[in-house]
């Protein structure tokens, strides 16, 4: 951290305070990130549903009590809120579990949220695995399938906290219904810059390389940079796309991917059926066919246990991804 | 009774008639449809169109408009032909339910003019009112939202997830209207899975509660003129209704929630129904 003087000769931070607040932890990010867009625009409001705490609003509630309602633990009740909030012009954002703001209220999503098409944006923390010590309850690894199965739904899974501050102020400009996927109580590393350009739709491609392609999304970004940076020393370039828009897909990405690089592996926390990996693959078998691995959870409920166990257990991380990576190669 | 009282009511049942002609004129274009739950809710839509709500059809966008939401959605077709007769949509409309590439299906579309939610999976409604309600409040608007529920829809738990809530936010500006037919697509509610005693339930939710007979439209404009009922609650109206009502055949008849209209239905229902003024 650098620090300057402003006008008046006071010492600055060039640290943004959300930067600090967030404590490398995408649901503060976004919890912030919700308080700074209800600065901006009277129209935004958050609807917590017993996750006050989770998103770290405790400080925009005291400030702003009106502009945050509390739904309790009652995730259809609140969907269905935020989207009938939506149709007057307001701008609701939906903080909630991953796990249950995702299946519990899935019809009020499908249908007061995708088919009516509302601008309303959920945050879903404790996304994939992150509660892997909870049981499969609270594991969210089919959540970016489901979304990405509505039309008119935007998917976002952010790398970072940075990047989630980033993406949640993006929603601004949407005009219809969002879903950001996030991490939990533990630090996420730093894996794009702290004023990164950010762009819904359009891939970071955070490494260069012209020999294979990782694309991933989320926890699984960081350990993909990993495996590309051991590869280098064995003069392997892979080239690491952070696809953090699962839905609009990058096409243009991962075709120019395919055909320069002639090889993919994917990359995700969340089953290997029709998330990241799915939409990749759909796009190339019918654009351009290209050789293949997936990373990701089989199809099955994952086991209990500490999270980054539990990861190590399915094969998501960089062991997996530089495995895959030579299968590929050879 | 003042004459001009009278009229009024006898004009709304005007409206109520022409309503469930349609109703029918719908669904024998469509060949089938949800005669039962459509005709129950008739009288209570014409009231709301014709009396209550505050709108512009010729504005349907009109911000500070009162909103009102079909959560039981397989009434579409007395929507539909209250709309149409509200000058929302033309009435050539009414000609293409179920048709292909038709704006006027089975259940409420929110690209339709007039229509303020897409509904239809049951138990939706009152969650949406209530964000309406909500909208209201945070932009210090006038504007009421209405939801109008059925009696088989109060099995779905997400009613009740709803009904906690907007007592809780003392949703004064929200009102619920249950259209109490007693029937729904299987048999009669009593029997299926009970509501009963809803009106205790409701209130015990913290609502205020009136009950009417929804088929009375003095009583119907009453208590509609009386909303709110609580300065700080959100209302609820029970109305007791007729499944089918106005065609002897299809009252009170499970039959009649979704059924085939052929020609010979279709000129009975009519003739039963009467032409209107």
């Amino acid at each position: 951290m650098t620090s300057t003087t402003d006008k008046a000769g006071q010492p600055k931070s060039e640290t943004p305070e959300w930067e600090i607040k967030a404590a490398k932890q995408s649901r503060l990010a976004f919890g912030l990130a919700v308080a700074e867009l209800a600065r901006r625009d009277e129209k935004v409001a958050a609807i917590s549903a017993d996750t006050i705490d989770l998103f770290g609003l405790r400080p925009f509630l005291e400030a702003s009590p009106e502009r945050l309602i509390e739904a309790g633990i009652a995730e259809q009740n609140a969907m269905g809120i935020a989207a009938g909030m939506a149709t007057t012009g307001m701008r609701p954002i939906i903080c909630g579990y991953a796990p249950f703001i995702t299946t519990r209220s899935l019809e009020q999503l499908r249908n007061d949220v995708a088919y009516a098409n509302q601008r309303v944006v959920i945050g879903a923390a404790c996304g994939g695995i992150v509660l892997a010590m909870a049981g499969g309850t609270h594991h969210a690894v089919e959540d970016l399938a489901i979304m990405r199965n509505m039309p008119n739904m935007t998917v976002i899974v952010p790398a970072d906290a940075r990047q989630t501050w980033h993406a949640a102020m993006a929603t601004e400009q949407l005009d219809g219904p969002c879903y950001i996927r996030l991490g939990g109580k533990f630090d996420e590393p730093d894996v794009t810059e702290l004023d990164a350009d950010f762009r819904i739709g359009r891939a970071d491609q955070l490494r260069n390389g012209d020999d294979i392609t990782v694309i991933a999304c989320g926890a699984l970004v960081a350990p993909a940079v990993a495996t590309s940076q051991a590869l280098a020393h064995d003069g392997i370039g892979v080239r690491v796309l952070n696809m953090h828009t699962i839905k609009p897909l990058d096409r243009d990405a991962v075709l120019a991917a395919a055909v320069e690089t002639g090889a993919i592996v994917t990359a995700e926390e969340h089953r290997v059926t029709g998330g990241l990996g799915g939409a990749v693959a759909e796009l190339l078998a019918t654009e351009q066919p290209t050789p293949m691995r997936m990373i990701g959870m089989p199809d099955e409920f994952a086991i209990v246990g500490p999270t980054a166990q539990v990861r190590e257990h399915y094969a998501m991380g960089e062991g997996a991804i530089t495995d895959a990576c030579r299968d590929l190669m050879r | 009774m003042s004459s001009n009282y009278q009229a009024k009511i006898d004009g709304l049942e005007n409206v109520a008639r022409h309503i469930r002609r349609n109703v029918w004129r719908a669904l024998h274009g469509a060949g089938s449809g949800h005669m039962g739950g459509s005709s129950s809710a008739a009288d209570i839509l014409a009231a709301l169109y014709f009396h209550h709500l505050n709108l512009r059809p010729d504005d349907p966008d009109w911000s500070d408009r009162d909103r009102f939401v079909l959560s039981k959605g397989h009434a579409n077709a007395a929507l539909g032909a209250t709309l149409a007769q509200a000058g929302y949509i033309d009435d050539s409309v009414l000609d293409q339910f179920y048709a292909y590439q038709s704006s006027f299906g089975m259940h409420p579309d929110i690209k339709m003019a007039g229509v303020e939610m897409s509904t239809g999976g049951l138990g939706h409604g009152l969650s949406v009112g209530i964000g309406m309600a909500l909208g209201a409040r945070m932009q210090a608007k006038d504007f009421r939202t209405c939801v109008m529920i059925g009696d088989g829809e109060l099995q779905e738990g997400s009613n009740w997830e709803g009904a906690m809530a907007a007592a809780h936010l003392g949703l004064s500006n929200l009102t619920v209207i249950l259209d109490y037919n007693k029937i729904q697509q299987s048999g009669h509610v009593g029997q299926m899975l009970d509501l009963e005693p809803v009106l205790d339930k409701w209130a015990a939710f913290g609502w205020a509660v009136r009950e009417i007979d929804g088929h009375n439209m003095s009583a119907v404009v009453e208590a509609l003129d009386a909303l709110p009922f609580a300065a700080a609650a959100p209302s609820l109206i029970i109305a007791h209704t007729i499944k089918g009502k106005g065609v002897s055949f299809a009252e009170d008849s499970f039959l009649w929630h979704n059924n085939a209209v052929t020609d010979e239905v279709y000129e009975q229902a009519l003739s039963e129904l009467g032409e209107p003024s």
